[in-house]
């Protein structure tokens, strides 16, 4: 739903509302039926103005990664999660670098930053 | 242009038209309330709706961690049903003396009750494992205890048609339902044993005591209940670094603890400082961290209070510093910002302890906060 939707039921609903209003003027039963028309080209319209508003779709929280650091070294490793991790864990690899013992530093997720809107 | 001179033009019929208009002005301002409460109670559905899902998928998710520990599916769902309404009744306090020592002791016979509890449901698990559960079980209830409550005052105020109570519960619906996605979104992380925001206060400990020849071989464990202590020289002081046992989730009994080590080591203690995490203010930026005068520590009450009174009672100068969290990040899995701050606080107790103590004095260090995940 783009924005040639959106003009369109913008003159739909300017279009019901002008055959609303004449049909208002007519005089005998017609008055009734031309309102009506008015008044479903009107919903037409609104429908087509607003059909294109999705519910914000949840997204999927971020993957969960451990952070794994030589004890000697500057090697670091990042990897998903695994249970029975743990910060300050000593894992059972070896720096493939140096061969010395390795730490999880650190257990985390990386959120989105704020819209720039909000930062005031 | 025939046709724009007849727009408008009354007609024989147009007293229907007349006649619509005055009706809706009528209705609307009779019953102009009613419609509203209708659209209040729809909205009050929905969310309830939404509640009920999470606790429900949060039941689910409790009943999967407890059965791969001894028991069947069926026998924990029904255990933990009946769990689901375990309550605690707070002291009296029309008679406010001791109050924190009644409170106190309730807290610790709730406690109890909760591992006794744990430890029936999973049989097979561990002493860590057994907080990582004690603690998802603590989250499915909180939810199944909001959606209790917002359907209680749904049905009530739709069984007596009070406005001010639809009212109220619509008004906070939206903040209701952001804490209970809070917790939903941290079951995970409970379950599976990853540490959360809360666990900062801990981690700094650690971090800060390892960095003066700290480890978990000279780690002293139990001198409070699940909480123990580090005792490193740092900067020419010895600082008595204290924080709950983890990698298991829990918060242990940290004010005791800091009273009895003051008890332990007496006049050279000239120095308390308290490491948590705080609740930030909207716009403020996740992991700030900032500092102030007081025990840090959002307890019921009776953990701050040793602390306090520890404090004033000996004349120690007591300190805190927090990292600002949201609520979502203080319950949810770390996150990268949050631990990005561990160097900025080690920093500011280095500073602290240079400014405010003297060579030789002692200096306890508290790390308020939940250990899960975080390893000594």
């Amino acid at each position: 739903m783009g924005l040639a939707s959106k003009i369109l039921g913008l003159a739909f609903a300017a279009s019901g509302f002008l055959i609303l209003w004449w049909g208002m003027g007519v005089a005998g039963l017609f008055s009734y039926v031309w309102s009506f028309i008015g008044m479903f080209v009107m919903a037409m319209g609104f429908a087509l103005l607003t059909s294109g508003r999705q519910q914000k779709e949840e997204k999927p929280p971020p993957p969960t990664v451990t952070e794994i650091r030589c004890n000697s070294c500057d090697f670091k490793e990042i990897r998903d999660f695994q249970k029975g991790d743990f910060i300050l864990k000593t894992v059972e690899t070896t720096c493939p670098k140096c061969q010395s013992a390795m730490t999880i530093e650190g257990v985390y997720i990386v959120r989105e930053e704020p819209d720039e809107k909000d930062k005031i | 242009m025939l046709i724009l001179m007849q727009l408008g033009e009354p007609n024989e019929f147009s007293w229907i038209i007349n006649l619509a208009f005055f009706a809706f002005i009528m209705i609307f301002s009779l019953y102009g309330a009613k419609f509203q409460m209708w659209q209040w109670l729809k909205q009050i559905e929905t969310g309830l709706h939404e509640l009920k899902r999470m606790f429900i998928e949060s039941r689910q998710t409790a009943i999967d961690a407890f059965k791969e520990f001894g028991k069947s599916e069926e026998e924990v769902a029904k255990d933990l049903d009946r769990w689901m309404d375990y309550f605690t009744i707070m002291p009296v306090d029309l008679d406010p003396a001791g109050i924190l020592k009644r409170l106190d002791h309730l807290l610790d016979e709730r406690r109890d009750r909760f591992q006794e509890f744990v430890a029936e449901l999973a049989p097979e698990s561990g002493e860590s494992m057994v907080q990582n559960l004690e603690n998802t079980l603590e989250v499915t209830q909180v939810l199944g205890l909001i959606f209790r409550v917002v359907r209680h005052f749904y049905l009530l105020g739709k069984k007596t048609g009070s406005q001010i109570m639809i009212m109220q519960i619509q008004m906070q619906m939206p903040d209701l339902l952001r804490l209970a996605k809070a917790y939903f979104d941290a079951l995970s992380a409970f379950a599976d044993g990853k540490p959360i925001g809360d666990g900062i206060g801990p981690l700094i400990i650690t971090k800060f005591a390892r960095e003066y020849g700290g480890t978990a071989e000279n780690y002293n464990h139990e001198i409070s209940r699940e909480v123990g202590y580090y005792k490193v020289d740092a900067e020419g002081r010895t600082v008595y670094a204290l924080r709950a046992t983890g990698p298991g989730g829990t918060v242990g009994k940290p004010g005791l603890a800091v009273k009895k080590l003051v008890d332990k080591f007496g006049d050279k203690v000239t120095r308390i400082i308290t490491i948590d995490a705080a609740l930030k203010l909207e716009g403020e930026e996740l992991g700030r961290v900032s500092e102030g005068t007081g025990a840090a520590i959002g307890d019921l009450g009776p953990e701050k209070h040793a602390m306090e009174q520890t404090a004033t009672e000996r004349g120690i100068g007591i300190e805190a510093i927090v990292i600002k969290e949201d609520e979502a990040a203080a319950v949810g899995v770390m996150d990268k910002r949050i631990l990005d701050s561990v160097p900025e606080v080690i920093e500011r107790i280095k500073a602290s302890i240079l400014k405010r103590t003297k060579p030789g004095d002692s200096v306890i260090l508290a790390g308020i906060g939940n250990t899960i995940g975080i390893g000594l």
